[in-house]
């Protein structure tokens, strides 16, 4: 049976005390943008895609709404959708079919704003300049998400303190092992404070320190009413609580 | 204000990037100053068997091709920008790119900027080498004039490292055609001889293009070559590729991008 938007719709939580070092919620500033009250965090509405005319949908009418404070995991077999879900809800490709929205805002018509909102983690260690510093990879990624100045040395110190990078700080990239890499890919996605976080394989090289590093980001995200979305096949070994989990079937989300 | 200060501090980090990326290969300068080294080298000696009217002596000769060949590299620097982009779509990095508010059209352009800039500063650092070890003699008294003609130049040629890191965007490829098309170029725009020993039809091809203008114009600021027409019409026409190319190849990026959106190739490498 696929879900449809309602009934992947999450129940809110309970409400958490905010984090002090976190930035003010951007939530009420955006639903003012949207012009309406019914948006949400991420919404995708009817989504399909297919890669080939001659092949299959990979994604065939699928719906998700997260509501803000709320965490998703979405798994299912290689191949299936996964990462083509998240490319899609990133804004890196396109839908065939159906309406993808972030607080009302779609990446077709405002991709500015959209990629404000959004921040997505690929899958793999891809992503990175080899040749760059940790620290001038943050400030990369600070510039390019547009913060402004003050903020932006207080988001890349924090990335440092918050990812366990501070002493890798002044190290280049391809001098790095994968797991230290992994660590700068998420402080690089967490940086800008955005409302939607997507990853994809986050866990990848990671060991348990890197987890919990993770998990305490995620926690950050949600105590700022932030949303994540968590794709990875097999979602047994994950500790982490979700408030929803799904697994992809026919190009449809289906209860896990 | 604030907004745009915040995209040309985005704008500004690409440079820096490239910049950072560039000097962390060490041996990377001293290699292209060699190479200068070499082709000054090669060029004098090709200058001493040289007896065309154009030129008064062998050293004329010299003077009209170091300019030449300085150009050369700006002109290849154009067409490194697809190979750029494509080792951004290989490492991943350009998703970053169209992923972040900035935006991969205005990253691409901005990417474009510093192959160009550094172009320039080797041209410069060849014409040098050409005064230091060869005695050629520049035209010092206009040499500052060709300072904003070079920043024209750049405009002007800056839309053809659009043009193809768009369809690098498309084929995947970042060498598709180029090395034809510079040696097209660079036969056709006068980089290594006078154009009046050309072909009719091979100098109008020429005029279609804007090294021709910026090679001539250049030329004549810093070695008082004769120019073929006058300074001001080279220097409209190197406003009218500027202004003409320029939004032309920024379309044309920003469409290949759609279309690789829409058809999911963005991803593909």
């Amino acid at each position: 049976m696929s879900a449809n938007l309602s009934d992947a719709v999450v129940e809110l939580p309970p409400s958490r005390p905010h984090d002090p070092i976190a930035a003010p919620s951007r939530s009420a500033s955006a639903i003012e943008q949207a012009g309406s009250e019914e948006a949400c965090p991420l919404a995708l509405r009817g989504v399909a895609k297919r890669w080939r005319r001659d092949l299959p949908l990979v994604l065939d009418g699928l719906d998700l709404t997260l509501q803000p404070r709320s965490k998703t995991w979405i798994g299912g077999r290689n191949g299936v959708g996964k990462t083509t879900l998240l490319r899609i809800a990133a804004g890196l490709i396109d839908t065939e079919a159906g309406r993808v929205e972030v607080w009302g805002v779609s990446a077709r018509e405002n991709r500015a704003r959209y990629q404000q909102l959004v921040s997505f983690l690929p899958a793999g260690d891809r992503g990175l300049y080899a040749r760059l510093t940790v620290r001038r990879q943050l400030d990369f990624s600070a510039r390019l998400a547009l913060l402004e100045r003050s903020h932006r040395r207080r988001a890349i110190e924090q990335a440092l303190d918050e990812f366990d990078l501070r002493e890798l700080a002044d190290h280049r990239v391809d001098r790095m092992s994968m797991g230290q890499r992994q660590r700068l890919r998420l402080a690089m996605t967490f940086l800008p404070e955005p409302e939607i976080v997507l990853l994809d394989e986050p866990l990848t090289s990671l060991d348990g320190e890197g987890a919990a590093i993770l998990e305490r980001s995620i926690e950050r995200l949600i105590a700022r009413d932030g949303a994540l979305l968590w794709c990875s096949p097999s979602g047994e070994h994950l500790e982490m609580s979700f408030d929803r989990r799904w697994r992809i079937e026919r190009g449809r989300l289906e209860p896990a | 204000m604030s907004r745009a200060l915040t995209a040309w501090s985005a704008f500004a980090m690409i440079m820096r990037r490239d910049l950072h990326v560039y000097l962390s290969y060490r041996t990377r300068l001293v290699s292209q100053v060699l190479t200068a080294i070499f082709s000054l080298t090669l060029f004098y000696y090709v200058s001493r068997l040289v007896r065309l009217s154009e030129f008064r002596s062998p050293a004329g000769y010299f003077s009209f091709v170091v300019i030449g060949i300085a150009l050369v590299s700006v002109m290849y620097s154009c067409f490194l920008v697809p190979e750029l982009v494509r080792q951004e779509l290989v490492a991943g990095t350009f998703d970053r790119l169209l992923l972040s508010p900035f935006g991969a059209v205005r990253s691409v352009v901005a990417m474009t900027l510093f192959p160009l800039v550094l172009s320039f500063a080797l041209a410069a650092i060849t014409i040098g080498l050409g005064c230091a070890i060869f005695g050629m003699r520049l035209h010092w008294s206009t040499v500052p004039v060709a300072i904003p003609v070079m920043a024209l130049a750049l405009l002007a040629f800056l839309p053809l490292g659009l043009l193809f890191a768009a369809l690098a965007i498309v084929v995947k490829q970042g060498a598709v055609g180029t090395s034809w098309v510079i040696a097209a170029m660079a036969l056709t725009s006068g980089v290594y001889f006078p154009l009046a020993v050309l072909p009719q039809w091979m100098q109008t091809i020429g005029g279609l293009q804007p090294f021709t203008p910026a090679t001539s114009v250049l030329r004549h600021l810093l070695v008082d070559s004769p120019i073929g027409g006058s300074v001001s019409s080279a220097l409209l026409k190197l406003v009218g590729f500027a202004v003409v190319l320029l939004p032309a190849s920024i379309a044309l990026l920003s469409a290949a991008i759609r279309v690789g959106q829409r058809r999911g190739t963005i991803i593909e490498y």
